[in-house]
């Protein structure tokens, strides 16, 4: 059904990413599928003769594999569960700050939550210029959200409600959830994928093992190309599905879709962070790379204006007389903790992202 | 033996339809309950910050009075304007009433900014930043109000909501009208001297 305002827009969305969740394990049983048929075709497993017979053993043989590699998810899953907050923290560098450092800025989260009836996220902070905010946490009493320092300096407090609403729609949808899940569908198939490469590698294409082999490992090949290729795309397709649900969410929480733009407005171009790729997802906006389209894990600026526009009945106002934020300039902390500081370059996680066997993938 | 395969073919075929249409309409039903839902939260919304203004008028009358203590006119008018406001009920009723006290709130404020002591008056200044706070809230209430409605509306007038929704009481509601609220904002604030 199309959308005609905010709730019916945010009920599209919602199905949307559901949809694209459920591709996850269908790509998954889909390539298994397509090796096993590649194994028979090349030899490396005993054909029936006639193609259809094929394709019934193969079925047959997924019916066995499709429960590990879910069990595989689910172990992966478990681990991403219990780390991820340290993950965030060290790969990010925020510490959470009490209420007393930051009361006004617990106070404009607190009376969000109160009009949802949920318990107040931890606020932390990154000290950092780069303007951004992102949700972490897997379960209740364990979520949080991080802002930057430059967040705080940018923002007037209008904005700045607009963008811990945006942040608390993630925590209220459980998007983290949904994202570390994607991440860990996306994480076992790029690791398919790898093993098959690396095997292709080292044994020669199965050179001098009989012919046909060949056979298996073009099929393996193209599986492994065009799986970690969709597998990339839907976990972005997610996340973007995401990031426009959390900003309908935000107009809904503070009925200032003009807020909201405006804090868009302002962050777009300015939202460096260091930070590995796959954590991106979660961003309030990221505009490091330039790479828009399938390929990245946030909606356009404008596209995501145009929508506030569209549903939220937002209005795009001519920036104010500076509003005064009431963050004063903080020093920025030096010596960072962590191993990877926000401000340091090597941020090692980020270099090769989709190639690292973690639990975010 | 043919012809009973074909009426089972015939009697499945018929079941799947009657099972998405009721799916279809279970559907749509849900999804209007939600949005009225949607539309009722957000006069609600409203309400909250039309009863906080309710409550500032009081002391901005007092105030006020403490240094134009001969206005009588305006005094009377904001004090009729909120009883109005306060006994009001239903959707129109409300707006009509409220952009009553809207005018004369108005007025009332025109007629401070001829008393300068009273101008600097902290009390007096921060029961005015007060109200701006709160017309600000009550702007953007209003305006969610009516997207809110616009989308209850729309979804009711769709196809296959347009079936049955006036059959099971959903009609279309009125918007939280700014029309009336830009006639209130339009007669001139008397300002005696």
């Amino acid at each position: 059904m199309q959308a005609v305002g905010l709730q019916t827009y945010i009920w599209n969305n919602n199905i949307r990413s559901a949809v694209l969740l459920a591709g996850f394990p269908l790509l998954l049983v889909g390539m298994v599928f397509v090796l096993t048929l590649g194994m028979i075709w090349g030899g490396l497993l005993p054909s029936t003769g006639t193609p259809a017979g094929d394709i019934a053993f193969a079925l047959r043989l997924l019916a066995g594999a499709a429960p590990a590699a879910i069990a595989v998810a689910a172990i992966w899953f478990a681990i991403a569960y219990v780390f991820n907050q340290s993950i965030v923290d060290m790969a990010t560098g925020s510490r959470p700050v009490e209420r007393t450092d930051q009361p006004e800025l617990y106070n404009l989260l607190e009376n969000l939550c109160i009009s949802r009836g949920i318990k107040t996220p931890t606020i932390r902070i990154i000290e950092s210029d780069g303007m951004n905010a992102f949700a972490s946490g897997l379960h209740e009493g364990r979520f949080s959200i991080t802002v930057t320092r430059g967040l705080l300096q940018s923002l007037d407090n209008n904005e700045l409600e607009a963008v811990l609403a945006h942040e608390l729609t993630h925590v209220i949808n459980r998007d983290v959830r949904t994202m570390v899940i994607a991440a860990i569908f996306a994480g076992i198939i790029t690791l398919m994928c790898q093993i098959i490469y690396r095997s292709v590698f080292f044994t020669g294409g199965g050179r001098g093992r009989g012919r046909g082999v060949w056979v298996f490992w073009v099929i393996a090949m193209a599986a492994a190309a065009i799986g970690s290729l969709l597998a990339v795309v839907i976990r972005m397709a997610i996340s973007r599905s995401r990031e426009f649900v959390a900003d309908a969410g935000s107009v809904e929480l503070t009925k200032n879709p003009d807020a909201m733009i405006s804090a868009l407005q302002k962050v777009s171009g300015h939202a460096h962070l260091d930070a590995p790729q796959s954590m991106r997802a979660m961003f309030l906006e990221e505009d490091d790379d330039g790479i828009f389209g399938l390929f990245a894990t946030h909606p356009p600026v404008e596209k995501r204006i145009a929508a506030l526009q569209q549903y939220g009945g937002g209005r795009i106002v001519e920036p104010a007389v500076a509003a005064p934020s009431f963050n004063q300039p903080g020093p920025v902390a030096a010596g960072l903790p962590g191993p990877w500081g926000a401000d340091s370059e090597t941020a090692s996680p980020s270099a090769k992202p989709e190639q690292r066997s973690g639990p975010w993938g | 033996m043919s012809g009973t395969l074909e009426e089972m073919t015939l009697l499945i075929l018929v079941l799947v339809v009657v099972a998405i249409l009721a799916v279809m309409l279970v559907g749509t039903y849900n999804r209007l309950v939600a949005l009225r839902q949607n539309a009722n939260s957000a006069f609600a919304d409203i309400d909250v910050q039309l009863k906080q203004r309710q409550d500032l008028v009081p002391n901005l009358v007092e105030s006020v009075k403490g240094y134009a203590a001969h206005e009588r006119g305006v005094f009377d008018e904001v004090t009729t304007a909120r009883a109005a406001a306060t006994s009001a009920n239903g959707v129109e009723a409300k707006v009509a009433a409220e952009n009553a006290l809207t005018g004369a709130l108005g007025r009332l404020m025109a007629v401070a900014e001829a008393y300068p002591d009273l101008k600097a008056n902290q009390n007096f200044m921060q029961l005015q930043a007060e109200l701006t706070d709160i017309e600000n809230k009550l702007a953007a209430a209003r305006r969610f109000f009516n997207n809110a409605v616009g989308e209850f509306n729309a979804s009711v007038q769709r196809f296959p909501a347009v079936l049955f929704a006036a059959a099971m009481g959903f009609t279309a509601r009125d918007f939280f009208d700014l029309g009336a609220d830009r006639a209130a904002a339009s007669v001139a604030p008397q300002v005696k001297f």
